[in-house]
């Protein structure tokens, strides 16, 4: 699994790469801290590359959407591949994101 | 078709699903949507093993075991460990209608087994706790 950080016109772009796992989560998460600390924030989620989420995954997708929402920020999820998709719709997490 | 796998209660065993469902996926031809949900709901089920079975500091295996069914046509998975009794089927669902900001960020393992699996049985035998559940391949 890999996070891919970068800055492109004011807007924060994150990638995932590879399968979002109990096991990987926890690094994934260290690796998105400094995104804890923006307020007001664009953030893009490129989901084109995640192959796999399971619930500790979806945990980074809400505590990240909850703190860009209470910080005047936003986040929007993109290029979801079905599969992963379907696990987002099984969960209520596409009523809650924005996904597109 | 039968096969078992005996875990460790460690969360770096989990990746060993991966491979156990991609070998299931190329002998019984399944898509990769199915493999994917039968993954996610199989990796909930075994980290809530990990994770409330036995204490962390402890080294302790559990099995899962898969057979398909014939007549069926249905996959059949038990998970069995020898830990504390503990019914996961017990656990309240989270509310999943709820907004972002009053969701609980949590909770959603055991909920994910349930829509994935067609039936999920939980039982405590012989100090065991068993759970066994079915997937109808489609």
């Amino acid at each position: 699994m890999e996070t891919i950080i970068k800055e492109d016109n004011g807007c924060t772009i994150v990638s995932f790469v590879g399968r979002l796992d109990t096991t990987s989560a926890p690094t994934t998460e260290k690796e998105l801290k400094p995104l804890m600390d923006l307020t007001g924030a664009q953030v893009v989620i490129d989901c084109s590359r995640l192959t796999y989420i399971s619930s500790s995954g979806l945990r980074i997708f809400i505590t990240l959407q909850k703190h860009f929402m209470k910080t005047g920020g936003q986040m929007t999820v993109k290029s979801l591949l079905p599969e992963i998709k379907a696990i987002f719709d099984l969960t209520g997490f596409s009523n809650i994101l924005m996904i597109m | 078709m039968q096969k078992e796998l005996i875990f460790e209660n460690k969360i770096e065993q989990i990746p060993r699903l991966e491979a156990f469902v991609e070998e299931l996926s190329s002998e019984l031809n399944l898509s990769f949507a199915f493999a994917t949900s039968l993954n996610l709901a199989l990796e909930e089920a075994v980290v809530n093993v990990i994770e409330y079975a036995y204490p962390k500091t402890e080294e302790n295996d559990f099995s899962l075991s898969v057979m398909t069914v014939d007549e069926s046509g249905e996959l059949r998975f038990v998970l069995k460990d020898h830990g504390v009794p503990f019914n996961p089927l017990a656990v309240e669902e989270p509310d999943i209608t709820l907004s972002a900001e009053s969701r609980p960020v949590g909770g959603l393992g055991i909920m994910l087994v349930r829509k994935i699996m067609d039936s999920v049985e939980y039982k405590y035998e012989s100090k065991e706790n068993i759970l066994i559940m079915t997937k109808k391949i489609n």
